[in-house]
């Protein structure tokens, strides 16, 4: 479960853990409360994968720590991560007199949408990194097989007023999407009813996420934040089935089927 | 078990209180045990379609607010002894209503009668939620045209997710589609939606089709539910809509326009 520990680190030692997590934040779960222990290591483990987590924010998870509110040098952490590029934003977890101590420092106790961190590790920076040449590159650790978020599948039509948000994973739907209604996926949208609501693929800005649908007429269309409304779908095959995709800035609409 | 029926739809004046009239004076002429309740408060047309408007003295904020008791409140029809009526006030506001309020009542009501139709008022605020919160079944009432399709998908998926059912993750509220004043003439023109297209958007079972008719009209002048002109076709079909509510197989009717050409015209009841 270690995210890539670097060979001369004993396993049992590492100073962090890193996990996603149900609000699509990066959970930074700190097993050691010092900043000279914690700060160095991630940025060793994230030097080889430049870029990854800049400016991202994350939450740091309190749970791990087992030492009372008053060892833990909050103002230090903040400030080696922030000399990362890494922006804590909040807390999870922990006692509640741990997350006063953050809350004292700016870091607000933060609940996940489903109530429940999740336990799948993040995707291993090394994996997203081509940076570092290989030789010097510790072998990728094995991806567990709970890595993979399986599709999001819904079987009841999305009704006006609804929104469905498959996060981190591709969506189906097999009935249909209402007009009104809204069907959100970080991953690709497949609607095996009629699309007449709006559909919003590739969260973030997964340029390569696609929307097929079975029978076209959107309301709005949107891929990686760019998008399309229906008045300037007109030149889409409308009522067809149909694939959504970019093409560098430009969505393509192609008849499938 | 008493079961609690809604009848809602999301946008106004498509039919509401005449179907929760029609309806609970079918079911109680099938001799269940059936109350009406208006939570249209402020409004309160139910007391009218169902005749009865000069016979209220307490309504349904009052019991709630402890200035009557239930059986003070509640109007006894006098054509179907197995129907009562709880009248809406005219007077309050929507606010006079609450959850813990409404549920005593249901709860008492469920001691006594079969059905507990609530006769819901127009839009998806506090009014109309606390209406279907308590739901068992929902019929969802809907006119041939695009808005109000629009709205009654939008009040399904409220039922999906704020009814006391769906809170509870219990099973989910039992929904009916009831198209009302429907106009096959007009249908045909392609001025109203087609019965198919409403169900494809709507995917819900159709319990009937409600036909215009200048029968309901007349029927609420006179202070009388629709259902017991027997004669009009959309007494007819509320009929036929209760005995399928009941688990009964009947055809679908009043789904074509009415042919009078000159051939009925010429050789009238005789052609045949
Ligand atoms: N089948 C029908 N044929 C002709 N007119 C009808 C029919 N059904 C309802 N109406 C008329 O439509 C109007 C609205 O009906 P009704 O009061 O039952 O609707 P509602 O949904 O309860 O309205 P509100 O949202 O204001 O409570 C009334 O004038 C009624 O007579
Ligand atoms: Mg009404």
């Amino acid at each position: 479960m270690s995210a890539a520990p670097r060979p001369d680190t004993p396993p049992r030692l590492e100073p962090f853990r890193l996990r996603g997590a149900n609000f699509n934040l990066l959970v930074l779960r700190l097993l050691d409360p010092r900043p000279e222990a914690v700060v160095p290591a991630i940025g060793d483990q994230f030097r080889r994968a430049p870029g990854f987590l800049r400016f991202a924010p994350v939450v740091l998870g309190l749970a791990d720590l087992e030492v009372p509110p008053d060892q833990v040098d909050f103002p230090g952490l903040i400030a080696g991560l922030r000399g990362l590029e890494i922006v804590p934003i909040g807390t999870t977890g922990g006692t509640p007199e741990m997350r006063n101590a953050a809350m004292a420092y700016g870091l607000p106790p933060i609940r996940s949408a489903g109530g429940k961190e999740s336990e799948e590790p993040a995707p291993a920076p090394t994996a997203a990194a081509p940076a570092e040449p290989p030789a010097s590159a510790p072998p990728p650790p094995p991806q567990p097989a709970g890595a993979m978020r399986p599709t999001m599948v819904v079987d009841q039509p999305v009704r006006a007023g609804q929104r469905v948000w498959a996060q981190g994973c591709d969506l189906i739907v097999t009935a249909t999407v209402n007009a009104g209604g809204e069907v959100i996926a970080d991953g690709n949208i497949h609607v095996y009813g009629a699309l007449r609501g709006r559909a919003i693929a590739g969260g973030g800005d997964n340029a390569e996420a696609r929307i097929f649908a079975q029978n076209f007429d959107p309301e709005l269309i949107s891929i990686a934040g760019y998008y399309a409304v229906r008045e300037g779908l007109a030149g889409a095959p409308i009522g067809r089935a149909v694939q959504v995709r970019l093409t560098g800035e430009r969505m393509r609409f192609d008849p499938i089927g | 078990m008493a079961q609690v029926v809604v009848v809602t739809s999301g946008k106004g004046g498509v039919g509401k209180t005449t179907s929760s009239a029609a309806f609970a004076t079918g079911l109680a002429q099938r001799g269940k045990k059936t109350v009406v309740i208006d939570f249209d408060v402020g409004l309160r047309n139910l007391d009218l379609i169902m005749g009865v408007e000069r016979r209220v003295v307490f309504d349904i904020v009052n019991v709630i607010q402890g200035e009557a008791r239930l059986n003070q409140a509640l109007i006894r029809d006098k054509r179907v002894e197995t129907l009562s009526i709880l009248p809406a006030s005219q007077t309050r506001d929507k606010d006079a209503l609450t959850k813990e309020g409404v549920q005593k009542i249901i709860e008492e009501l469920a001691k006594e009668f079969d059905y507990i139709l609530c006769d819901s008022p127009a839009g998806i605020e506090k009014g109309a939620l606390l209406a279907l919160y308590f739901a068992d079944q929902a019929i969802v009432v809907t006119n041939p045209e695009v808005s109000s399709v629009r709205d009654s998908d939008r009040i399904l998926g409220v039922l999906q997710s704020r009814s006391k059912r769906a809170e509870e993750k219990r099973d989910p509220v039992k929904e009916h589609l009831l198209v009302t004043r429907f106009d096959p003439a007009r249908v045909e023109r392609g001025e109203m939606l087609k019965l198919e297209d409403i169900q494809e958007i709507l995917s819900i079972p159709l319990l009937g089709v409600i036909p215009e008719s200048e029968s309901v009209l007349r029927a609420s002048n006179t202070g009388t539910p629709v259902i017991m002109d027997g004669e009009s076709n959309a007494g007819q079909a509320y009929a036929d809509a209760v005995a399928r509510f009941l688990g009964e197989e009947k055809p679908h009717r009043f789904l074509e326009p009415e042919r009078k050409g000159l051939f009925k015209r010429l050789f009238g009841g005789r052609a045949a």
